[in-house]
């Protein structure tokens, strides 16, 4: 199978879009062939734009911005509605982000998904919405299957096993498997006052008005 | 204030909607809108307002300013249409880093005192009962998420029947 994954992270470097990506293309590589488009890197070429459209399965992936899609994607996604597909029996998985710390949070992105393929005529996989996006990649020393990676490894698991047999699958949300509450302060004390500070700023500097 | 934003060509919106300037706001099109390049610098370099500066970097705090917020967007696929979604994409300075448990979930804090309400408009033909039900589910999160006080969500084929559904109530 051809197999297109699009990274939808706006960052040009690490993101969590990019994390899951790197976990997932092991689990479907064997007899496929894999082609990853990082949309941050600015406009696609004509011909990969073309690989797209003939591919068997498309892999979507994005952080989730103000509820939904985020509007770089959403220009990308009408353009490829414009353009449409070879084959109208592409299959579409997602694999959606979000920085809270509930996977549900995801939900309207995966029916705005949804409503997508069916304006492109495209069939609809599965969809998978990770909780707490911004925690994912922190865990990566941590083993797969293990403590707050457990959920992620069994959905991951399940994931990578509809696309290899290219079937549909309910759709998941999960969460890092972690106390809520310590994610919370956590996120507070190990990524907003840190970052502030690096940038010259206090804790009561983050709570200013606009200017 | 009313801030408005809306898709249109300014030509065309100024016809349906004739809105006067003094007490209204309205964000448009004008070609030079940057996505969100998910940076965060709206909250840990330059809180409460964007580091890009394309003239839409401000959004967050005309949010705080305006008593309505009114939305008006072609549907995609059960959301905003590309330029809406981006100006409000660019616009989480209005809300703070720090999270708070709302219905047992978690959202961000505000970073202002003000509630605002939000009304959106969505034309479009052929906008399907699935996407309705999306947008609607859509714009209710919005407004958990800006704690808005009221929202309302209003479905025409076209804009122009928009503009004769908010007249007599906004102009």
């Amino acid at each position: 199978m051809e197999i297109s994954i699009i990274n939808g992270s706006p960052k040009p470097g690490h993101s969590t879009s990019g994390y899951i990506i790197d976990l997932i293309v092991p689990r479907i590589s064997e007899g496929n062939i894999l082609e990853i488009y990082n949309i941050s890197r600015g406009n696609l070429q004509e011909g990969q734009f073309v690989k797209i459209q003939n591919c068997d399965v498309l892999v979507l992936a994005f952080p989730l911005y103000v509820d939904s899609i985020p509007s770089h994607m959403l220009r990308f996604m009408a353009e490829l509605e414009e353009r449409g597909f070879a084959s109208k029996n592409t299959m579409v998985y997602c694999i959606i982000n979000n920085g809270f710390f509930e996977g549900k949070q995801n939900r309207i992105a995966t029916m705005q998904v949804k409503n997508w393929c069916k304006r492109t005529g495209l069939v609809w996989g599965q969809a998978i919405g990770a909780g707490a996006g911004e925690m994912i990649p922190m865990l990566k020393d941590i083993p797969m299957g293990h403590g707050p990676n457990k959920s992620i490894f069994n959905v991951l698991e399940c994931f990578s096993a509809n696309i290899m047999g290219k079937k549909a699958g309910e759709d998941i949300y999960f969460s890092p498997d972690w106390p809520r509450w310590l994610w919370k302060i956590q996120a507070s004390f190990c990524v907003w006052y840190p970052r502030a500070r690096a940038n010259k700023l206090t804790k009561r500097d983050l709570y200013a008005a606009g200017k | 204030m009313n801030l408005i934003v809306h898709d249109l060509e300014n030509l065309t919106f100024n016809k349906i909607f004739n809105f006067n300037d003094r007490e209204n706001y309205i964000i448009s099109d004008n070609g030079s809108i940057k996505s969100c390049t998910g940076c965060f610098g709206c909250w840990i370099k330059t809180p409460g307002t964007c580091v890009i500066k394309d003239g839409y970097e401000n959004t967050g705090r005309l949010f705080s300013k305006a008593d309505n917020v009114l939305i008006f967007s072609r549907c995609y696929y059960g959301g905003y249409s590309p330029f809406v979604k981006n100006v409000l994409d660019r616009s989480i300075s209005y809300l703070l880093p720090f999270f708070k448990i709302k219905n047992n979930e978690t959202h961000h804090k505000q970073r202002y005192k003000n509630k605002t309400r939000l009304y959106v408009y969505f034309y479009g033909e052929q906008v399907t009962q699935d996407e309705m039900e999306t947008a609607r589910n859509l714009v209710r999160a919005n407004g958990i998420n800006f704690n808005v006080a009221e929202y309302k969500v209003v479905f025409t084929d076209t804009a122009e029947q928009a503009g004769r559904e908010v007249a007599a109530q906004w102009k």
